[in-house]
């Protein structure tokens, strides 16, 4: 790159644009180079290796928490001498919060679980959903791209001497150790349902197939070995799954971002800026299209991920032993107890 | 300006999985504590506040419905009430005129009756006054007859007399 270093706040010339957008929005001719995890400048500091989206993870919990902490106020209800007035809550942000939230409980939660199993794991749910959609949503800010232009364009010494002045960025969720974390989280609570509701010996029985199965009839028996292996196998197949399917998700759509926005380069490079042009718009209005819809995806995978470890949770109870049924009738019959869907393998 | 790539979309990063793993705990942690339960009880407070009052307007509205039959009956009965004293008065004034009317004409009648028997009376007390009257006088014309011989200028006098005894009688 050919940029102005002599001043603070070099403006960049044409010839420098057409060396840095490029590489800014699509890192040359690979796609993947714009979406894969980088080395953090932040490690620079540190002495050791941190990747973007570990710096990214901490940033988007920080904030997610602060806005999460300052909506609870606002969405809390007041003091009495407020008057009805107490019961509203004040702000778009925390309504749209409060929607969200009163969404997942009662619409998706309660109905698999139940009261009390939801009331129980409320926290963790949303914890997990919220998480994972600052992580989604902060992916598609190019705040990475947004460091590597101010860095360009303001030129410092330090930014010459470390060559990488990114220090966070990146869709954390895009990356497999991120969304592997989050899983072995999803395995972890999984677990913990199944001690506090069936304890070892229910534990066990459900990794065998069930009291129907172990008490029936003993031809059946047979077949227990071999469910307790496919058991076993589900156990780690169901987070791996929740974990490839975010991340393969998140990498798809901004591969996809990054790809169009890789045209503009290629045109660049193949017929200059008379075809760039063309091109860019093309890709420009392509890429606002995928944005919105990678806007979808970021809530839609966010809430898949926590969707589904409820349910795996629900299979990891009394009920989920029973077979089909109706889940209402059921959370009838026992109270507000845990009413889980169809048990899945 | 180079950056350290990532060789493979699946290459595993034991930093970024312990990093997840520790924020997400952190993370979920500081929110169970400060955050959740502030949302779900102003969720809940305001489903109750929600709830209590479609209640309390569902019972306010049973109530008003109520208390509009209760006042339509009421007003019917009273309605009914009204054209029944209304009737009745009506006919008690019908019945108190008919009385009075009765009472009247029998009060005239034995006025009538009794004018009559008390003319009648008077009558017969003039009738038998006169007779007497008249007897005295022809006793009295009578026995003057009797002591002298009767003179056409006598006769003249005597049919005064008599007359004047007469009209003496009369207005006694």
């Amino acid at each position: 790159m050919t940029f102005d270093m002599h001043t603070a706040w070099a403006i960049p010339t044409f010839s420098n644009l057409a060396d840095f957008v490029p590489s800014m929005l699509a890192s040359g001719a690979n796609p993947l180079g714009h979406v894969l995890d980088k080395e953090s400048a932040l490690g620079d500091y540190l002495g050791f290796k941190v990747k973007l989206s570990a710096v990214s993870i901490v940033v988007a919990a920080i904030l997610t928490f602060a806005a999460l902490y300052i909506a609870s106020r606002r969405i809390d209800t007041g003091s009495a001498n407020e008057g009805a007035a107490r019961y509203l809550t004040r702000g778009r942000i925390s309504q749209l919060i409060e929607v969200m939230v009163q969404g997942i409980r009662d619409g998706a939660l309660e109905p698999l679980l139940g009261k009390a199993t939801t009331a129980y794991f409320l926290p963790f749910f949303l914890s997990l959903f919220f998480f994972i959609l600052s992580l989604n949503l902060i992916g598609l800010i190019p705040l990475g791209d947004a460091q590597e232009l101010s860095a360009a364009m303001t030129g410092s010494e330090d930014a010459k001497k470390l060559g990488n002045m990114v220090f966070f960025g990146g869709t954390a969720t895009a990356s497999i150790s991120v969304t592997a974390g989050l899983a072995i989280v999803s395995f972890f609570a999984m677990m913990f349902q199944a001690s506090r509701e069936l304890g070892v010996k229910g534990f066990l029985e459900h990794m065998c197939g069930g009291k129907e199965l172990l008490y029936g009839p003993k031809g059946l028996l047979l077949v227990v070995p071999i469910i307790f292996i496919v058991e076993v196998l589900g156990l780690f197949i169901k987070p791996s799954a929740l974990a490839i399917r975010l991340f393969a998700n998140m990498l798809a759509g901004h591969t996809l971002l990054a790809t169009i926005f890789m045209f503009t380069a290629m045109a660049g490079e193949a017929g200059g800026w008379w075809l760039a042009g063309p091109i860019s718009i093309v890709s420009a209005l392509f890429a606002v299209a995928i944005s919105f819809l990678e806007l979808f995806v970021a809530f839609l995978q966010a809430f898949v991920f926590m969707f589904l470890t409820a349910v795996f949770i629900g299979m990891m109870s009394h009920h989920a032993d029973h077979g089909e049924h109706d889940d209402h009738a059921h959370e009838d019959a026992h109270g507000a107890g845990v009413g889980a869907p169809t048990h899945a393998h | 300006m180079a950056l350290v790539l990532a060789a493979s979309p699946l290459d595993f990063d034991l930093i970024g999985l312990t990093v997840a793993l520790i924020v997400f705990a952190v993370f979920f942690i500081l929110s169970a504590k400060l955050v959740w339960p502030k949302i779900t009880k102003g969720l809940d407070e305001r489903f109750e506040k929600i709830r209590h009052e479609i209640e309390s307007a569902e019972a306010a509205s049973r109530k008003a419905i109520a208390a509009q039959a209760e006042f339509e009956k009421r007003l019917q009965d009273a309605r009914e009430q009204s054209a029944r004293m209304i009737e009745e008065s009506r006919e008690a004034a019908k019945k108190i005129g008919a009385d009075l009317v009765a009472k009247n004409e029998a009060e005239l009648s034995d006025m009538k009756t009794r004018a009559m028997a008390d003319l009648e009376s008077a009558k017969e007390s003039a009738v038998r006054e006169l007779n007497d009257h008249a007897i005295s006088l022809a006793t009295v014309m009578a026995s003057k007859i009797l002591r002298r011989e009767v003179g056409a200028t006598d006769q003249q006098r005597l049919v005064s007399e008599s007359l004047a005894e007469l009209g003496k009688g009369s207005k006694n």
